[in-house]
């Protein structure tokens, strides 16, 4: 199908970029709550309709303009677009209406920023949309106006600005490195370039703050759970993504293999994995734990950076592996974090099969199989079998994996403990709960026809995997599971006494 | 004489003429004194339009004569002066129409106006200037025609301020006259001209020149508010906000900056300036009051005071561009005319409108006024946005173009002064905008006015939407023809290849 692709992506950005105007009247408050579902949609148009491989450039723009989509940003902004619409249509369901214009002004801003650094390619857009998500998402976050919102808030802030200078530092070394104003020209700059470790180091940490890196995650778990439970989907879910796909799209991947780098990184992304794992069983809240558990899981997707900046080779294998990954995550986190809003109805049918689809997502997360999680699980698998691999590390790749399976279903178990002590029996307003549906509809089912590649990795029909593969799938869900019942028994033990 | 000699003098006499007009008109004659200056403003508009476009072109616009043998009185428009002229034209015009909106009511205005217009009629001078004895005469006119504007109200407070402006400025333009007189004696009249005049010059006066170069800056720098010679600029701020919005975001603090760059570029030469070993030292001076102003502005409580803090950071980012020797930078700098004087403007502006409306004056009242005054609000937030150098607005393409420059010349440590400001900017900025959109406003704003329809009077509440319009514009459409950036690089394809 051929589509204006130059014109709908101006839509896809300025629609929610202008729409915070309509807040100028009072009286549009009432459209202003029911357009939200509508601002991704040409975005998500884009996504699906159209080819990868055009481009718009505006000479005119900042220090000259120019936006695409390749097959990795496609994925990315996919999601992006999913996310927030499902999102939205939740939002119209469960906003209440004190400073409702001002949420749907961050809403509109935040999005504006997250689909704009998808296509963006120069770097002067792609970091002014970084920014301005960053900043609007403050809005998002400190919402509720409670103290602990606040004080989150101001984490979020202080961390996000640290993370927008360093960003700042070193896509400009970067940028007079190449010579070039192209997000493009960059990983090869940095790989010749004498500041290379400078410029990576800035580049990791300035993005590693959005992607929860550890170390530099602190405002992560504060920020997301405080935040109305459709603004934690998306920051979770979607904004959460855009530090990934930082890294992806400026470090030096395929250029020169730096196993120095990529050890670092596969380090950080398994510290990641398993000691969020480790914090987020001990959270109380159910938010909270989905926090950690976005941390955990960005740690297993830093994990593959790592990879992929260790050894040069794999790298395009990786990358739509690490994409594939994201779009998984993404999808089912904003499920889970939906779901922690809904209310429970009467009648012990129905309950049952609520709590399946809160329930569902999550083991999806774990790598169930017959779910996108079991797809991204094996793919990941096979793109970082270790005799395709060559570098010091890679041996303890595998237990690691492992290791992230037993914690990602065991925090998933913690989430809905936690949440089976907070949901209350009621009504649910109708919009919420079909952006609820739709939210699992698309992470379970619609997954399956999105254009997301396994490279060849995965055999076909890969919705059905291959019995050797089911069995490593499902036996870290299995000590997962051990875990937890021992954990249960232990604290019955506790008490009786 | 042709019409293009004519020009700039016209260019100069709108103000003047406006000026005459209104110490002539009665105090009463409200309408006919608004229509006067805001038909002098877009007149004055509209030539500095035909200058610019003839400038791009190569035309030569000016006009010289001799007042005694060896002193001539020379007007000229070269690129750089349509940049400081443009940004006087367009504020100018904004700033009037603030003005007579900020001022309905109270007395004394056609003093104020007749000052303000003198005022805007220096700057075009300073603009035009020549060589440095013109450039001399407008820069005293301004200091004696903003002296009555920073001591308007007559308050106490007013007075002092004045008296300190005044100690501060005449001894600056005391010693501003020494150095060109010296420097007369050693090489005499000298008219600006890109490349400078110093390039391979005689050894023997390399002394003299350093000195006298050291002495210009002195005097320059007390307008430009480079510390240690910041003090006045703080204190002057109780004058009535259009004044203080022409202060800091055209008149003085950009007259004193626009000194400056032109005793580099088109007195000395860049590459002279470099070669004598007077651009480092002045480099770090600019860095240090950067950060130094920055500190300064964190511990203020009053608004508009934080804000004068934050010009005297944000001029330095002007004299430190132009002090690193390279094209890239230059370009950051120069386009920091603009672009500081856009943001700082709409800034003023904005503070203007809740001391107006609310009477807010101090940081801790401003909670919640972002319900109250949207408009306003929404204008505050990206000038201030654009100070932080948030990308796309404004100071961002300063940031990022002297940064690119700075590293290009491998001055990596400009860079570090650029993030640590971005970051003090961001620690003064940021909790006043919290405040104004997420804190639960007070029982009671302190001075309460209400004007129907609009947040505010529809005179106070345009111009910082426009000029905030602007701060996003200049930043988002930086790679247009005309746009400050694309001038600031003609300026300097013809400073650096003359």
């Amino acid at each position: 199908m051929m589509l204006p692709e130059p014109l709908l992506v101006i839509m896809a950005v300025c629609l929610p970029l202008l729409y915070p105007a309509m807040a100028l009247r009072a009286a549009w408050e009432r459209a202003m709550r029911y357009a939200l579902p509508v601002l991704p949609l040409p975005a998500l148009v884009l996504a699906l309709g159209s080819e990868p491989g055009w481009q718009l450039e505006m000479p005119w723009l900042l220090n000259g303009g120019l936006w695409a989509v390749d097959g990795v940003r496609r994925l990315f902004l996919l999601l992006t677009a999913v996310l927030w619409m499902v999102a939205g249509i939740y939002a119209v369901g469960c906003l209440r209406p004190d400073h409702l214009r001002r949420f749907c002004v961050f809403w509109g801003l935040t999005l504006a920023g997250n689909l704009g650094l998808t296509v963006a390619v120069d770097i002067g857009s792609f970091y002014s949309f970084f920014a301005l998500m960053t900043f609007a998402g403050y809005g998002l976050v400190v919402h509720e106006g409670t103290n602990e919102a606040i004080r989150a808030g101001r984490v979020y802030l202080v961390m996000a600005v640290l993370g927008e200078m360093a960003i700042l530092t070193g896509l400009l070394l970067a940028s007079a490195a190449a010579g070039s104003q192209m997000l493009a020209d960059l990983p090869e700059a940095i790989a010749a370039s004498p500041r290379r470790d400078l410029i990576m180091a800035l580049l990791i940490a300035g993005f590693g703050v959005k992607a929860g890196l550890p170390l530099l995650h602190f405002w992560l778990p504060l920020a997301h759970p405080v935040a109305p439970t459709p603004a934690s989907a998306v920051l979770s879910g979607a904004m959460i993504k855009a530090g990934l796909l930082g890294w992806l799209v400026t470090l030096p991947f395929g250029e020169v293999a730096m196993p120095g780098w990529g050890a670092l990184m596969i380090v950080a992304g398994a510290v990641g994995a398993i000691g969020a794992a480790v914090l987020g069983v001990c959270q109380q809240r159910p938010k909270a734990v989905l926090a950690y558990s976005s941390i955990s899981q960005m740690g297993l997707m830093v994990l593959m950076v790592g990879v992929a900046l260790a050894d040069s080779g794999r790298a395009p294998v990786l990358f739509s592996v690490i994409a594939l990954y994201a779009l998984h995550h993404g999808l089912a986190k904003g499920s889970l974090f939906l779901s922690a809003g809904v209310s429970l109805p009467a009648g012990a049918m129905r309950r049952a099969v609520v709590w399946l689809l809160i329930a569902l997502p999550g083991l999806s997360l774990a790598g169930l199989p017959f779910t996108s999680g079991a797809l991204a699980k094996l793919a990941m698998k096979e793109g970082l079998l270790e005799n395709r691999l060559e570098f010091a590390l890679a041996g303890y790749l595998s237990p690691l994996m492992t290791a992230g399976a037993v914690a990602t279903l065991l925090l998933i178990l913690r989430y809905l403990w936690t949440l089976s002590a907070k949901l209350g029996t009621g009504h649910n307003p109708p919009m919420l709960v079909a952006g609820w549906l739709a939210a699992v509809g698309v992470s379970l089912v619609a997954f399956w026809w999105m254009p997301w590649e396994a490279g060849g990795l995965v055999e076909s029909p890969v919705w059905l995997p291959a019995p050797y593969q089911l069995w490593a799938l499902v036996w870290p869900m299995l000590i997962a599971l051990g875990l937890a019942l021992l954990t249960l028994w232990a604290s019955r033990l506790v008490k009786q006494r | 004489m042709t019409l293009n000699t004519w020009i700039p003098v016209l260019a100069l006499m709108t103000s003047l003429i406006a000026s005459l007009v209104i110490f002539a008109l009665p105090e009463k004659g409200y309408r006919l004194r608004t229509a006067v200056n805001l038909g002098a403003a877009l007149l004055k508009l509209g030539l500095v339009v035909v200058m610019v476009w003839g400038v791009f072109r190569g035309v030569g616009y000016g006009v010289s004569f001799t007042m005694v043998p060896g002193v001539t009185f020379v007007l000229k428009a070269d690129a750089f002066s349509m940049m400081f002229a443009g940004l006087s034209a367009v504020l100018w015009l904004l700033t009037t129409i603030y003005a007579v909106g900020y001022l309905e009511d109270s007395p004394n205005r056609s003093r104020f106006f007749g000052f303000f217009s003198l005022c805007v009629a220096s700057t075009m001078g300073i603009a035009l200037a020549g060589n440095l004895f013109t450039f001399f005469l407008f820069y005293e006119m301004l200091t004696l025609s903003t002296y009555p504007l920073v001591v308007h109200r007559g308050t106490e407070k007013a007075l002092k301020a004045g008296r300190t402006y005044v100690i501060y400025t005449l001894t600056g333009g005391a010693v501003l006259l020494l150095a060109i007189a010296w420097l007369h004696g050693v090489v005499g009249d000298l008219p600006f001209r890109e490349g400078g005049h110093f390039t391979g010059s005689d050894p023997d006066i390399h002394r003299s020149l350093t000195l006298i170069f050291i002495l210009l800056v002195a005097g320059l720098g007390v307008k430009a508010a480079i510390f240690p010679l910041h003090g006045w600029l703080p204190q002057a701020m109780v004058a009535p906000a259009p004044v203080s919005a022409l202060l800091h975001a055209v008149a003085v603090v950009k007259a004193g900056a626009f000194g400056i760059v032109r005793v580099v570029h088109d007195v000395y030469g860049v590459d002279a300036s470099s070669a004598l070993g007077l651009l480092e030292p002045l480099a770090w001076l600019a860095a240090f009051t950067i950060i130094y102003a920055s500190v300064r502005a964190l511990w203020q409580v009053d608004l508009k005071r934080r804000l004068a803090f934050s010009t005297v950071s944000q001029v330095s980012y002007i004299i430190l561009g132009v002090s690193i020797f390279g094209p890239v930078a230059a370009v950051g700098g120069l386009v920091h005319l603009l672009h500081q004087g856009i943001m700082k403007i709409t800034l003023f502006f904005c503070a203007g409108n809740y001391a107006e409306t609310l009477g807010i004056h101090r940081i801790d009242e401003m909670d919640g006024a972002g319900r109250r005054m949207p408009g306003t609000s929404v204008a505050f937030t990206i000038g201030a946005f654009g100070m932080i150098g948030a990308p796309p607005l404004a100071g961002f393409i300063t940031k990022w173009t002297m940064g690119s420059g700075a590293l290009a010349v491998n001055m990596d440590w400009v860079v570090v002064v650029l993030v640590a400001s971005s970051l003090l900017n961001a620690a003064y900025f940021l909790p006043v905008l919290y405040r104004l959109w997420f804190r639960k406003p007070a029982a009671h704003w302190p001075h309460e006015r209400q004007w129907g329809r609009l947040e505010t009077s529809a005179w106070l509440f345009w111009p910082p939407l426009l000029t905030a319009v602007m701060t996003v514009m200049v930043g988002v459409l930086a790679s247009l023809p005309f746009s400050p950036l694309s001038w600031a690089e003609l300026i300097v394809l013809r400073e650096y290849s003359p």
